[in-house]
């Protein structure tokens, strides 16, 4: 008896050698875990990772300030922002595979949508968006945000080679994106025939293109062309990101 | 006194204008053209319209149908919303067709009916209830017509209510019955005589 139990001992401790090393090892690993997450609940006192940037109270005064938001509404984007940034690359930063990842699901493909978001997030074009730039680009999207800053946004976004004007082939690029993703299907024709309409429509000098003031002309004219630069989200982000109501240095 | 002496009276003359009578315009093309208007499915549709007040279809600009088409990046709502460890199962799918806005109203209705749903049709919308609830309660779909261009429909099938697994399940027994009406690649070839003229 005591030798069969041994030798059962003895077998499953050698298949699990490799598990017990792992197990060992996970040990520290759990502990630094457990460091970092009581870390971060206080990450307004103090900074324990010097490498991330993290805001201080005054930063995110001055953010609200700068925008439609409340400093209750900027910690909860906060939040937001810490997940977004940390979920690929661990550092602080939207990297442009964490936003597509956010946006759809998924890390890799990607379409050139969110090329032209990311783009316009990144203000200072150095491949990240950092949290400042995340305020001022979603800052546009709030329902109180004038509707000249939303019709501009709309257009850069749009104009996909940034020339300053929204021209045939961006248009028609745009539709064939939307064409691949899904199973819709369109002749080559009746692209052209509804792009033909579309400039028509919104290219008043007739020089087959949309320059600025003609898209703002046609934005005035067909309002619903802006339903997509506004988040409704904006208005109830702070019962959407609740955990910040423990960091919080404003008492509402 | 006669008529042309009154007319030359200075009396008569006094603030008088005279008419004048608008030349009707009897151009209004050559009545023979009627015959001659290819005889398509589409003008039917139109002369029928015309008995009945018919709903404003909605036509589109080239914006709208890329807002329409939802785009995976243009709505930064996702980057609210919670994020299930399935990963992304789309709420809604779309498709073309080349038929008029009536009889994919009318198909949809045929080939929903007979899966188990109740049908309520207004203007180009439709609202689909499932009859049987599953854990999740009641399926229920909305079914929107969009006109694209003259002879091309956007149909979009979102789910409004039940399981989004089920609902992809409904969507592919559904559009098994619809193959005449989606517009597929197949489609594409009968309507061109030859290659296309790429560019302008």
């Amino acid at each position: 008896m005591d030798s069969t139990s041994k030798s059962l001992f003895i077998r499953s401790s050698s298949l699990t050698i490799g598990e017990s090393i792992c197990a060992v090892a996970m040990i520290p690993i759990v502990a630094v875990i457990d460091f970092l997450i009581f870390a971060t609940t206080n990450c307004f006192r103090y900074r324990p990772q010097p490498k991330k940037c993290l805001y201080e109270f005054t930063d995110l005064t001055r953010l609200a300030n700068e925008s439609r938001f409340t400093v209750n509404e900027i910690e909860a984007l906060y939040e937001l922002f810490k997940k977004l940034s940390n979920s690929i690359i661990d550092d602080g930063l939207i990297h442009k595979e964490e936003l597509q990842l956010a946006l759809f699901q998924t890390q890799y493909g990607g379409n050139l949508f969110l090329d032209r978001v990311f783009d316009l997030f990144d203000e200072k074009k150095n491949g990240v968006i950092e949290f400042d730039e995340f305020i001022h680009a979603l800052n546009v999207f709030h329902p109180y945000s004038p509707v000249e800053d939303k019709i501009d946004f709309a257009f850069r976004l749009y104009d996909l080679r940034q020339t300053g004007f929204i021209e045939r082939e961006e248009v028609k690029q745009m539709i064939i994106a939307i064409l691949m993703e899904s199973e819709m299907r369109l002749s080559d024709d009746l692209l052209e025939e509804i792009i033909d309409k579309t400039f028509a429509d919104a290219d008043a000098d007739k020089d087959g293109r949309i320059n600025k003031e003609e898209w703002k002309a046609f934005v005035l004219r067909n309002p619903n062309l802006l339903k997509n630069m506004t988040l409704p989200h904006l208005k109830c982000i702070t019962t959407l990101f609740p955990s910040f109501v423990y960091n919080t240095g404003v008492e509402d | 006194m006669t008529i042309v002496e009154i007319l030359e009276n200075e009396w008569f003359k006094k603030g008088y204008k005279p008419p004048r009578f608008e030349q009707a315009d009897a151009t209004l093309g050559d009545p023979g053209s009627v015959y001659n208007e290819s005889w398509d499915s589409q003008n039917l549709v139109v002369e029928w319209k015309e008995e009945r007040p018919a709903p404003p279809i909605i036509t589109m600009n080239a914006f709208e149908l890329i807002l329409a088409s939802q785009p995976q990046g243009l709505d930064l709502g996702c980057l609210f919303e919670k994020q299930t460890l399935q990963g992304f199962v789309k709420r809604e799918t779309r498709f073309t067709s080349k038929c008029p806005a009536t009889e994919i109203i009318s198909k949809i209705e045929r080939a929903a009916k007979p899966l188990g749903f109740d049908v309520k049709k207004s203007n180009n919308k439709m609202k689909l209830l499932g009859e049987k609830a599953d854990r999740k309660g009641h399926l229920a779909f909305t079914a929107e017509i969009f006109q694209v261009a003259p002879s091309v429909c956007m149909v979009e099938l979102r789910k409004s209510g039940g399981d989004t697994l089920e609902f992809h399940k409904f969507y592919n027994r559904l559009s098994a019955r619809l193959k005449d009406i989606v517009w597929t690649e197949g489609h594409e070839v009968e309507e061109t005589n030859g290659p296309v003229p790429s560019g302008r």
